[in-house]
């Protein structure tokens, strides 16, 4: 039948658009609350107090010397002796020396020529070995 | 014929109500001015690319303890947006540092590829100020990456 099909419907044909801007804020507020902005992180260290030198016998430290090739020497307290091991070396060579001795201080120095980025890898390397006594030294010499 | 009410009584055609159904138009248009014309610190012309390291942990501290000292790829050192020799780092810091109670961390923002001789120097003139909690920044590096460099 003809006239059936041109029944309208009494359900409007329009998209409600009163309640826009609240979705609108509703979504606003929302992501308002869970952004979260990114901590700063990093290698903590503490800086030693001014004129706070404290004399350290010899044995106790490991020298840990970085060339600007990147390449690390590492020396035990006043042998000649030279070891050479890139950054990530380190973190072995100072667990096997620590369980040997567990007074031990880590020296490292640094070449003044040398990119930040080895000293950072050596601090990583000490910092996951669980090393906690570190001394940050200008390499001299 | 004198005319109802002296004619003060004609209704005004104008309706008295506040038209709201733009009122959140009116909302988002702050919102976008607002939006645009915030800007936000200033990026170094250099861009810094961090060192990484594996053990990078989140500094458990409010941000405004946190003072960044950044320092680019050709030594140059900035201190809040501003440019500083080396031997007025400690000038610079230590009444930031007093002002703070003590509580400032520094985060040394320093490119991966600087000369250690600034970091050493930087480091000096902060035992100076008398700064004792330092934070190198980094970038976290994962086991991954590590294997294939």
């Amino acid at each position: 039948m003809a006239v059936l099909d041109k029944k309208k419907s009494k359900v409007s044909d329009e998209v409600p658009s009163a309640s826009m801007a609240d979705i609108a804020f509703l979504l606003l507020i929302f992501f308002l609350v869970t952004t979260t902005f990114p901590k700063d992180k990093g290698l903590a260290i503490v800086l030693p107090e001014q004129g706070g030198e404290v004399q350290v016998s010899q044995r106790n430290i490991l020298h840990i010397i970085i060339q600007p090739n990147g390449i690390v020497e590492i020396k035990r307290g006043e042998s000649p002796q030279v070891q050479t091991t890139p950054p990530s070396g380190v973190e072995a060579i100072w667990r096997q020396d620590v369980s040997e001795n567990p007074n031990l201080i880590a020296a490292v120095k640094t070449h003044p020529d040398a990119p930040y980025k080895f000293m950072v890898d050596v601090l990583d390397a000490l910092h996951i070995a669980g090393a906690e006594r570190i001394s940050l030294q200008l390499f001299e010499g | 014929m004198p005319i109802k009410g002296g004619g003060f009584e004609r209704k005004s055609k104008a309706s008295s109500k506040v038209p709201n159904s733009s009122m959140a138009d009116i909302a988002f248009l702050l919102l976008i001015f607002f939006m645009v014309t915030t800007v936000f610190q200033k990026d170094r012309n250099q861009p810094i690319v961090w060192p990484e390291a594996e053990a990078t942990q989140k500094i458990d501290e409010k941000l405004k303890n946190i003072l960044n000292i950044w320092v680019v790829r050709d030594g140059n050192i900035f201190i809040n947006d501003r440019t500083y020799t080396m031997g007025e780092v400690s000038q610079v810091i230590a009444p930031l540092y007093a002002a703070s109670e003590r509580a400032l961390v520094i985060s040394i923002r320093a490119d991966r590829e600087v000369r250690y001789t600034t970091i050493d120097l930087l480091q000096e003139q902060l035992v100076a100020a008398g700064v004792v909690r330092v934070v190198f920044a980094t970038e976290l590096e994962q086991r991954m990456t590590r294997e294939r460099r």
